[in-house]
């Protein structure tokens, strides 16, 4: 079976995500679908399992012409969608799982179980799979899960199967038995669309490459061609930085600096130091631990081991309310789940965190409060209607100046900001770029997490790039660069960094 | 809203009719208060020899719904702030059992009385009872908020648990003993004023003004707003989420000292088997009626009187109706459901 996706745009009011994409995938190849959070891998994917229609361009199955209207069309083409929430009930076993909403059935509507294990038992031979179908799904680890999803497909007959970014939360050896199964799929002649960034796995494992960017095809080929340089210059592009906001500042004293802190899986041995003034930015790829990391410095997650020092004196952080009194702030990605509390009003939602630096016995210090706030609105150029309006009656862009604002009155020593431009429009992010740069001015110091490697180069006078829980290298202002990032975050180690500097040195 | 109010136009009226009924909870329950209430006064009657004697049967009929209703009042107005930081206290009726069994006991003149045992008698007595009351509804409920907050046990479970431990070990430590309670303790409910006995509703209105007060301008109140609407971002906006829930159980154990003390004072004995069971239902009920989401992060002390306040109304227009006694739950629940549909629509509008 081959798939051929012609000529496809979409837009989203006035962002157009995908540009004139095409892409084709046959059976038996896996086809890597590269490029950074954001270039339209998972709108042109989404087109192609039915989920979302394409404002103009034709898909071909097999040179015919074909029109999914519902991820259930092109389902029933043959196309499996395995998406990165994994849609699996953690509380049936496999086999249950596996006839989910098409349960075999005995004479009286009774389920036949004995049937559906035989069944799933003979797909899992047939995959080379060595599993119980009466294992429970909540026993399995994620690995298995997306084995049993694969599974699921391929009992339906799929014959082309999307995989959006299936490694990242998994660990080495999970990595591994997926790849084990993605190579049955391969011989059996199924096609793989693999949407990742993860470079090093697309050089060991894919056949050919398309990199999207900004909603573009850039390039595509053959993986045997290129390698993980190529790949990653491909993604990121090659505009100059020349609207670099980096300053050569003079940063203060050290303010924060912590000591082999590890937890778990989420981050180990992780030592770094920030300074008065200085805006440390942290970046890396989905599941590089740094949410985590920082959440646990900002006392809302926890450290097994390692120290954590505030001006010179070690701390413990208890919780939220330990490090608000510390002086440490924190501007949480993800505003609806973690920034806003849609049951206040903009006002409230804005002074929340102050309430306790500035009552009396209790009692907010509202005039006080009412002073601040204006103060932010104008300094954030906040446009809002009355201050009792809903929370919700803001933009997206305002919304997160709201959540910013709560904390500028807090006034921290450190403030750590994750993701501060996530989902605002491009006026807001600039203004968002402004504040950053003043408050360090003022001596803060500024820890900014982002995703996005032009944010971190355009902002940070110093980043850590993390992989997998721990920090893959340091790179000064000079040594800062998009490649250079994805390199580290991709996981290639800090000596082929200095290696490829050389390289394009020459 | 307001300037619509003054276009005299009638389509200006409806209009803000409509909008204030659809997006105000304590609007649209008030006025259903309302309704009920010129219903209640319209099956009292009005076949009086003269319009005093009406108006004392009927100043006399509310002051005997509101004292009835003074207790439940007051542990409603702590399961609203329960509820309202998304958590739920299903112990109320037997931590009040508790707290009445601890109470009677201190005061009792009877051989087993503790104050008076140590020497202490009178007025002193009265006084230290009450402080040592109070000072054990809220360790019970502070017990109810340890377990939930640092055992990460649901607060159904929890509760549901205190609620059969705190009446069981009151029950297995009075054996059915009925202490003595001195006369001085009776005048806390049943002082006069005028010709009415109004003591409880006294204690419930200004136990509510405080608690408005604290709902609305302190840190502590609004914070049971933050943590029950989203508890994550209350946390990470430096919102100590653990302390604001242990303390709103422990509040709310207090407020049903306050109810156990009236409770005492108004009968002079407590039955432990029975007292207070049904009481969280009921405080449940007139939260939810007063427009407290279960979900958490919305609902107002003004709203839960108003809620407790239609159950109460309603249960003297049934009985003024005379509507068959095993009937009258029925209405409660059909209020309960109905009252739950008006603040679904709410949220969508």
């Amino acid at each position: 079976m081959k798939i051929e996706m012609k000529n496809i745009d979409k837009a989203f009011g006035a962002i157009e995500a995908v540009k004139d994409v095409s892409f084709s995938v046959s059976g038996g190849e896996v086809c890597a679908l590269i490029g950074e959070n954001g270039a339209g891998k998972s709108t042109l994917m989404n087109i192609l399992g039915g989920v979302l229609p394409a404002d103009r361009g034709e898909i071909l199955i097999d040179g015919q012409q074909v029109n999914f209207q519902k991820p259930a069309d092109s389902l029933n083409a043959g196309i499996a969608f395995i998406h990165q929430e994994l849609n699996l009930i953690n509380d049936l076993p496999i086999y249950e799982n596996m006839f989910i909403g098409r349960e075999l059935k005995k004479k009286g509507r009774i389920l036949d179980l004995e049937k559906m294990i035989a069944r799933t038992q003979e797909v899992f031979d047939q995959m080379e799979i060595d599993l119980n179908p009466k294992t429970m799904v909540r026993d399995l680890d994620t690995s298995y899960k997306q084995i049993v999803e694969i599974s699921r497909a391929i009992m339906m007959d799929a014959s082309i199967i999307i995989m959006d970014e299936p490694t990242t939360s998994l660990t080495d050896q999970e990595i591994e038995r997926v790849f084990a199964m993605m190579k049955t799929l391969k011989k059996q002649n199924v096609g793989i669309v693999f949407i990742s960034h993860k470079l090093n796995e697309v050089i060991e494992f894919c056949d050919r490459y398309s990199v999207l960017r900004n909603g573009e095809l850039v390039a595509e080929g053959m993986v045997s061609e290129v390698n993980v340089d190529q790949l990653a210059r491909a993604m990121v592009g090659h505009e100059l930085r020349t609207d670099s906001l980096q300053r050569k500042a003079e940063s203060g004293r050290e303010v924060l600096r912590a000591e082999n802190l590890s937890y778990n899986n989420d981050f180990k041995n992780i030592s770094f130091s920030v300074h008065q003034g200085e805006i440390l930015g942290v970046t890396g790829l989905l599941g590089d631990g740094r949410q985590e990391l920082f959440q646990a410095i900002f006392g809302s997650g926890e450290i097994e081991a390692g120290e954590l020092y505030l001006n010179d004196q070690q701390v413990e952080i208890k919780n939220t309310t330990d490090a608000l009194q510390k002086g440490i702030g924190y501007l949480p990605r993800d505003r609806k789940e973690n920034g806003i509390i849609k049951d206040m009003d903009i006002f409230e939602n804005a002074s929340i965190v102050t309430w306790p630096l500035f009552d009396n016995f209790g009692i907010i210090d509202r005039e006080k409060q009412e002073q601040e706030f204006k103060e932010q609105v104008e300094r954030l150029r906040i446009k809002m209607g009355a201050k009792n309006d809903p929370i919700n009656s803001l933009s997206g862009g305002n919304q997160q100046k709201i959540v910013l604002a709560k904390w500028l009155i807090a006034n921290p020593e450190i403030f750590i900001l994750d993701n501060p431009t996530q989902g605002v429009d491009v006026g807001a992010k600039e203004d968002i770029y402004d504040i950053i740069l003043e408050l360090a001015a003022e001596g803060i110091a500024v820890v900014i997490l982002s995703s996005e490697a032009k944010e971190i180069i355009r902002i940070c006078d110093r980043a850590l790039v993390m992989y997998h829980g721990v920090i893959q290298g340091e790179l000064s202002q000079s040594e800062m660069s998009e490649h250079e990032i994805m390199r580290l975050a991709t996981g290639a180690s800090s000596n082929s960094v200095q290696e490829g500097a050389e390289d394009a040195k020459k | 809203m307001q300037k619509n109010n003054k276009q005299n136009s009638e389509q200006g009226f409806t209009q803000w009719f409509i909008k204030k009924w659809s997006t105000e909870p304590i609007f649209s329950t008030g006025i259903a208060l309302i309704v009920m209430i010129i219903l209640q006064t319209w099956s009292l009657g009005f076949d009086y020899d003269s319009f005093g004697s009406w108006f004392f049967t009927w100043t006399n009929n509310w002051i005997n719904i509101l004292r009835n209703n003074a207790g439940v009042g007051l542990i409603a107005l702590g399961m609203s702030f329960v509820i309202m930081s998304a958590g739920i206290d299903l112990s109320v009726g037997s931590t009040m059992v508790a707290v009445g069994a601890a109470l009677m006991m201190l005061i009792d003149r009877g051989p087993n009385g503790i104050l008076i045992n140590l020497g202490i008698e009178g007025i002193p007595a009265i006084l230290i009872a009450i402080l040592v009351s109070l000072a054990f509804g809220y360790f019970l409920g502070n017990l109810n908020g340890i377990l939930i907050t640092r055992g990460g046990i649901p607060p159904f479970v929890v509760t549901l648990a205190t609620m059969k431990l705190y009446r069981s070990v009151t029950q297995h430590f009075m054996q059915g003993y009925n202490p003595r309670v001195p006369i001085e303790f009776l005048p806390i409910s049943n002082f006069q004023i005028g010709r009415f006995r109004m003591m409880p509703i006294i204690y419930w209105l200004l136990i509510a003004a405080v608690l408005y007060f604290m709902s609305k301008r302190t840190t502590f109140g609004r914070q049971i707003i933050a943590v029950g609407s989203n508890e994550r971002s209350a946390n990470l906006s430096g919102v100590n989420v653990k302390k604001v829930k242990r303390r709103v159980y422990a509040i709310t154990g207090l407020l049903v000292s306050f109810a156990a003390i009236i409770q005492v004072s108004r009968i002079g004995s407590m039955d432990y088997a029975n007292a207070g069971s049904g009481y969280e239902m009921e405080a449940i009920a007139a939260a939810v009626v007063g427009g407290t989401s279960m979900s958490g992060g919305r609902g107002t002390v003004i709203g839960t009187l108003l809620g407790v306040l239609i159950i109460a109304v309603m249960n003297n227009l049934l009985n003024l109706l005379g509507v068959p006694p095993f009937l009258r739950e029925a209405f409660k629940g059909l209020i309960l459901i109905g009252a739950v549909l008006m603040q679904k629509k709410q949220k969508t509008v």
